[in-house]
């Protein structure tokens, strides 16, 4: 986890998975600050529905507290998953983090 | 005893040894340093005895010889000749005992003193003794070379004392370190008995720990136990009640169904399927998984089974079943769901449906592949802002429709490998009838393989 130009910026990799809950949790969990939340999940591979619970509940913390989620996804196998979570028409998501950088840039200037 | 236990016996051991060791060397030591110290003290005291014996002779020589000199009576010449029988032994006593001595510097005063001794008796003795009347010129030289004579001796018996001096220092030094040795195996002994304690307490302690620790983890695997005995009780229920489930009568339309327990433990629950009748065309069909796994899923599953049937018979519109259900459970606070609500039209053959983060229903008409249809929206229970969508879908004569849990495309964590043994079962299953469809369906995706998560299908077959 790291912040960088007020942006939030969250990392994960690899598999994401039930036994990683309480790490997940924390890493998941939001500051009180309210700068954007850049989720890079671009290494990820797979998520479980334990996992995928997690990430949604950031999604939905963040949105609740008006502050943009970006989520960058690279992997096929991830990308899938995401879409039959539902998460793809509820969050936006990119195939690379200097777009979802621009995304979020560009609604902070507004 | 294990070898955990013998480290701090053995180190303990070890330091003892090693300061034993010290001692008896240390000990051993002393005890030579004082003996050598007093064997050589009584070798110089000897050693200045003989230079006194020495200086004694030389003096009755003279003695002798002065008296003989002035009266001229050989009588007085007793002690010249005793002086003179008993120099030589005399002088090689003492030449030995600063050999033994290992006294160098005593030697050449040594030498010297007889070189001085003969040359008195050769210049000054003997001429007098054989002189008829006085020679006062030889008493001037006598005197010259006794002189010298005396101051070599001198110098001997110096070194003796010196080194006297140096050997009863490291004797005094010896002894000191003696007193020293006693209080220091003392402190060693102390040392190493707090030492030893230390370890025993902390060997104490880690055995202690370990001791909780294996306690807690047999608590714990019984726990485990007893929950994986719940789990399968869990399980054994739901297949039951799952197996004897009966479907809608219909002519125009086949059900089948399976549901599998996850056979791992601890992870049974939460997936359930419903048929029900709403009107003489419209069959609701419904599939869903609820998060998590035991008898908190079991409820939250009845629950919305229960939301969801309930909202179907009032509007069975699929997006409107998923809001209203959705407004519940988040109200609720219920743990997150995943649902397909579906109603499928026998007259029309119109399949509608709508997805809340559900894996979307599976499509097979003849002459075409099996294809998965469009993915829905967010799961429910997340929130209320989420909006669902309805897919209408025309199906044709002869098509399948397959909904399922995601434990039937998940089961490698490929997703993409999942949903394409998904599509070749519900081909190959629907393509060559013999058993019932779902059931074919499970069997083709898993083969015999163990079922890592709960696994429901539900198959709908329009003629």
């Amino acid at each position: 986890m790291s912040a960088g130009n007020a942006v939030k910026i969250i990392r994960l990799s690899g598999e994401l998975e039930i036994s990683r809950k309480y790490g997940l949790r924390a890493a998941l969990t939001l500051s009180e600050d309210a700068a954007p939340v850049l989720l890079d999940l671009g290494e990820v591979t797979y998520a479980d529905s334990i996992a995928l619970t997690e990430l949604l509940r950031l999604c939905v913390d963040a949105q609740r507290s008006d502050r943009p989620v970006a989520m960058v996804i690279k992997t096929p196998q991830f990308a899938r998953l995401v879409q039959y979570a539902g998460l793809a028409g509820a969050f936006k998501i990119f195939d690379d983090e200097t777009a979802a950088r621009e995304y979020l840039a560009g609604l902070t200037r507004r | 005893m294990n070898r955990r236990q013998l480290v701090p016996l053995a180190l303990t051991l070890g330091f003892l040894l090693v300061v034993v060791t010290l001692l008896v060397a240390g000990g051993l030591y002393v005890r030579s340093v004082v003996e050598t110290s007093f064997r050589n003290a009584e070798r110089i005291r000897t050693a200045r005895l003989h230079v006194t014996e020495l200086l004694n002779e030389q003096l009755d020589e003279e003695t002798g010889v002065r008296g003989y000199a002035a009266v001229r009576e050989p009588a007085l010449l007793a002690p010249y000749y005793s002086g003179r029988a008993s120099f030589a032994a005399s002088w090689s006593r003492l030449h030995r005992n600063l050999v033994e001595l290992s006294l160098p510097a005593g030697l050449p005063p040594l030498r010297d003193a007889s070189e001085m001794n003969r040359r008195w008796l050769r210049e000054v003795a003997f001429p007098v003794i054989l002189s008829r009347r006085p020679r006062p010129s030889l008493e001037l030289r006598g005197k010259d070379l006794v002189d010298r004579f005396r101051i070599d001796v001198r110098a001997i018996d110096a070194a003796l004392a010196r080194r006297g001096a140096w050997y009863n220092a490291r004797a005094e030094t010896a002894i000191v370190l003696v007193g020293a040795l006693a209080p220091a195996a003392v402190v060693a002994v102390v040392l190493a008995a707090v030492l030893f304690t230390v370890q025993q307490y902390r060997l104490g302690v880690r055995l202690e720990r370990a001791r909780v620790a294996s306690e807690e983890e047999r608590r714990k695997s019984a726990e485990v136990r007893a929950a994986y005995e719940t789990e399968k009780r869990i399980a054994d229920t739901l297949q039951q009640a799952f197996s004897e489930r009966l479907f809608p009568e219909l002519s125009s339309i086949g059900f089948s169904a399976t549901y599998v327990p996850a056979t791992e433990e601890a992870k049974v629950g939460g997936d359930w399927y419903d048929a029900l009748q709403l009107s003489e065309d419209r069959v609701l069909l419904a599939i869903g998984d609820v998060t998590g796994h035991g008898i908190e899923a079991v409820i939250a599953m009845n629950k919305a089974r229960q939301l969801l049937i309930g909202s179907a018979l009032l509007d069975a519109t699929p997006h409107h079943v998923l809001e209203h259900v959705n407004a519940e459970l988040v109200r609720a606070r219920s743990p997150i769901i995943t649902a397909v609500s579906a109603v499928i039209d026998t007259r029309t053959r119109e399949f509608v449906y709508a997805a809340a983060g559900h894996p979307p229903p599976v499509l097979l008409e003849p002459q075409s592949p099996a294809r998965l249809l469009e993915f829905g929206s967010l799961p429910l229970g997340v929130t209320t802002e989420t909006e669902y969508t309805t897919q209408r879908v025309q199906t044709v004569p002869g098509a399948t429709i397959v909904l399922y849990t995601d434990g039937a495309i998940e089961h490698s964590r490929d997703l993409a490998q999942g949903e394409a043994l998904l599509l070749e079962a519900v081909e190959s299953a629907v393509r060559h009838p013999g058993e019932e469809t779902a059931a074919a369906i499970r069997d083709r995706i898993f083969d015999g393989r163990k079922v890592a998560d709960d696994v429901a299908i539900l198959t709908v077959h329009l003629s």
